[in-house]
């Protein structure tokens, strides 16, 4: 069980919609709720805004494909034992 | 990424590349076996080593463990076969064992990989491609962890429903 109340995305403010539309539209999938990690980055937008875009520059498709990268980021956090 | 095989492919990888790094980061205290000493056996692997990473240097982890050279033959082959070209390229294998490198804050094994990658092509654009997505995964990992979040993204992918290989179908 989460540390924290996730809260709805009815709970955001605007400025978090905007994020919430990025995420539906980077993982071509429409979530019932935006994810979890989506929620929790749209909590703080000084940290989210920069830390996603961050993670949106490392993915983009450059030497590597973007699905080379996801499965990069599969094997970290299953290195970090990560569940999530 | 689709479909399970590159998956197993990658899990191999992963996994050789940890025992390899485990045995490099903790095993000084056997002493590197020189091969001038070794039987025939060590020499043989050590020659296949060298050819294997195009290098005069055989990697920490098997000096260690070639004081068992059958097992140290064996581990070999499991590698060997983890990294070939397959459905993952070498390539990209070097750049995914990396990752587990620094994400296991192994320094020989980072060493390792990355020289690989930048002899089989890999820019340092490339490198920091690789970096940044272990670096920010490192970082949503922990965050996950700390809030204790319930995965909710793994229907996202399509179940694979072809056999084992060899198998019948499912």
């Amino acid at each position: 069980m989460p540390t924290v109340r996730l809260r709805a995305a009815a709970e955001y403010p605007p400025a978090a919609q905007k994020l919430f539309e990025l995420s539906r539209s980077w993982f071509n999938h429409d979530f019932a709720e935006p994810p979890a990690m989506s929620r929790v980055m749209a909590w703080d937008l000084e940290f989210g805004g920069p830390h996603g875009r961050a993670m949106k520059r490392a993915m983009a498709p450059g030497e590597f494909t973007r699905g080379e990268k996801e499965m990069v980021a599969a094997a970290v956090s299953g290195i970090n034992a990560c569940e999530y | 990424m689709t479909g399970d095989a590159v998956w197993y492919e990658a899990a191999q990888v992963v996994g050789i590349t940890n025992a390899l790094n485990v045995a490099a980061d903790t095993l000084g205290a056997l002493g590197a076996v020189d091969e001038a000493d070794g039987p025939a056996e060590t020499r043989a692997l050590f020659a296949e080593l060298r050819d294997f990473y195009g290098s005069d240097d055989v990697p920490q982890g098997f000096r260690f463990i070639a004081h068992d050279p059958l097992y140290a033959a064996d581990v070999w082959a499991a590698a060997r076969h983890a990294f070939s070209d397959n459905r993952l390229a070498r390539r990209f294998k070097e750049a995914l064992a990396f990752a587990v490198s620094v994400s296991t804050r192994c320094a020989s094994g980072a060493t390792l990989h990355l020289s690989q990658m930048r002899r089989l092509g890999v820019s340092p654009r490339g490198v920091m491609e690789i970096v940044g997505v272990t670096q920010m995964f490192s970082s949503y990992t922990k965050i996950a962890d700390t809030l204790q979040l319930e995965p909710d993204m793994g229907d996202i992918a399509p179940e694979d429903a072809s056999p084992a290989p060899g198998g019948p179908p499912h």
